[in-house]
């Protein structure tokens, strides 16, 4: 633990760090330190947990694999495709849910059971619909992200301030005036919370998918290393897997810009 | 002012049908608005007058008698009456010009046409300077001069306004006052105000309606003859105060009705 009290005291020294960066480098390296550990350790069976200099080396050796290349471009093509379809149905399902009474009184309850359902019992009906590529995965990611994105926006409708719609109404809006001058906008941070869970959600699905059955992507390259007992390989490409759903995510926090003052300082001056 | 009237309420009743049977909210409400003329409705809480608000601007559409805008059934939702309200109504995600020129994108003006008119009107409300300011960086006075003008922005024949000050502070409560007069004095907008508070009825109004609590009737009208262009600097005058306290004299039993009312529900309750 000497090498992290180092660590640290010598980040303090620069300022430019800040104090969240510094604990962020702190626990990875304690996490690090952890993992190696446990390797060197004995308690565990010879190669359960590898040296993370091992699971470095698999994983550059993998950034340079054409094939790894293949399976990484399945499985981000599943993903975004799975994620496009249910979110959008999602966005519309919850609009729709959320805004007409009957319409909530017959889905909603409906909804919320198929929501606590694990999607993945519907993969050998996926299976039998779309066959064993990509068809099955991208489905099983849609319905993933399908409910929990209706349901948070169908309730999100509901708590719009009812002064919002009032001022709709006074004005006489159309319906398509007042989904995209009203309700979108008010539902603007309801939606990006939405999407951001919708997209790991997805990610969830179509990996759970090619884990269980596939014959491309990375969970099938993940379980194909598992089977050879290259935990190396299989810990890289879990990282890799990590990172893209990170990533994924943070872009889709990045893209939907939040109405309002919420990055802004009060400034106003009295005239 | 035109000898038809702008606005034509007649013989309006609304019942409402509830767990404890039939309750009158209005009971056969006439009143005739003139162009240009100011009206204020003062009566004590659940006196119906924000029900007859709700029918003026067609968020209520059943109801017995007849709403007329200039000789014309009022029915439903229309831009030609225009309606602020009590509570928070301004949109957060929009700054304060956004706020304003909503109706005019509603309607399809062009960008320029529709910034333009909103900063005159901001301009109006004494806003000018706070365009770019979102209203969760402004008070509650400033947001709700901001409905105002956005109410306004789209020129409705008919201005109505429901207790748009009640959520203010008193001193803001009189400022704002003084600020609609001054308007007013501009526009010769023709209004149509619901309040419960006496002085702003009688600074601002020609004509100050009188109801009683429930069932909501018209108990008087009382005109208001002070001399035009009024501010808050009158209420110390004489006649401000003689005014304030004739209302008050038939204001007072009704407030003291809709009080026992209250009590004797809670006590059952």
């Amino acid at each position: 633990m000497v090498a992290v009290g180092q660590v640290k005291s010598g980040l303090r020294a620069r300022t430019r760090f800040s104090r969240v960066t510094i604990y962020r480098i702190v626990a990875l390296v304690v996490i690090i330190a952890l993992w190696e550990g446990a390797g060197a350790s004995g308690l565990f069976f010879r190669g359960v947990i590898p040296s993370s200099v091992f699971v470095t080396a698999a994983l550059l050796r993998l950034l340079g694999d054409p094939v790894f290349w293949g399976h990484f471009g399945v499985t981000l093509f599943e993903i975004v495709t799975g994620f496009a379809i249910g979110s959008a149905l999602g966005m519309l399902g919850g609009l729709g849910i959320g805004m007409n009474r009957y319409a909530g009184q017959v889905f909603e309850p409906v909804a919320e059971y198929l929501a606590s359902t694990p999607k993945v019992v519907f993969l050998p009906i996926l299976l039998i619909l779309f066959g064993i590529g990509v068809g099955s995965k991208i489905s099983l990611g849609a319905i993933s992200c399908f409910f929990p994105l209706a349901l948070s926006i169908a309730a999100a409708v509901r708590n719009i301030n009812p002064m919002y719609l009032r001022v709709g109404q006074s004005l006489n809006l159309t319906l398509t005036q007042r989904v995209k001058m009203i309700y979108l906008p008010a539902l603007t941070p309801a939606i990006a919370t939405g999407l951001r869970l919708g997209f790991g959600i997805a990610t969830v699905g179509c990996l759970m998918s090619e884990i269980k059955l596939s014959n491309k992507g990375l969970g099938h390259a993940a379980m194909q290393a598992y089977g050879r007992f290259d935990i190396p390989t299989m810990l890289a490409l879990l990282i890799v897997i990590f990172a893209t759903a990170a990533l994924g995510n943070s872009l889709i926090g990045r893209l939907i810009r939040l109405p309002g003052p919420t990055n802004r300082r009060v400034t106003h001056v009295p005239r | 002012m035109s000898p038809s009237p702008a606005l034509r309420i007649s013989r309006v009743s609304k019942h409402f049908e509830t767990g404890k049977g039939r309750v009158t909210a209005v009971d056969d409400v006439s009143l005739d608005i003139m162009q240009g003329e100011f009206i204020s409705i003062i009566g004590p809480s659940g006196c119906g007058k924000s029900t007859l608000m709700n029918m003026v601007g067609g968020l209520l559409t059943e109801y017995d008698g007849d709403i007329l805008l200039d000789g014309k059934k009022v029915s439903g939702c229309q831009p030609e009456i225009g309606m602020v309200f009590q509570e928070e109504s301004t949109f957060p995600w929009r700054t304060a010009l956004e706020n304003v020129a909503f109706p005019l994108e509603a309607a399809g003006l062009t960008r320029d046409k529709r910034i333009a008119r909103a900063r005159d009107l901001l301009d109006l409300v004494g806003l000018s300077g706070f365009e770019n300011h979102y209203p969760a960086e402004l008070s509650g006075g400033m947001r709700q001069r901001i409905a105002i003008a956005r109410t306004l922005a789209f020129e409705p024949r008919i201005l109505l306004m429901d207790e748009p000050f009640a959520a203010l502070d008193e001193q803001t409560r009189l400022l704002l006052g003084d600020k609609v007069v001054q308007i007013q004095n501009k526009l010769r907008q023709t209004t149509l105000l619901i309040t419960h508070n006496i002085s702003e009825a009688v600074q601002l109004s020609d004509r100050v309606l009188i109801m009683t609590f429930r069932p909501g009737r018209i108990k008087r009208v009382i005109e208001i003859d002070l001399p035009r262009p009024r501010s808050s600097e009158m209420m110390g005058s004489e006649a401000f105060g003689r005014y304030v306290a004739e209302i008050w004299q038939d204001l007072r039993e009704e407030a003291s009705k809709g009080l026992h009312d209250a009590e004797a529900a809670a006590r059952q309750g």
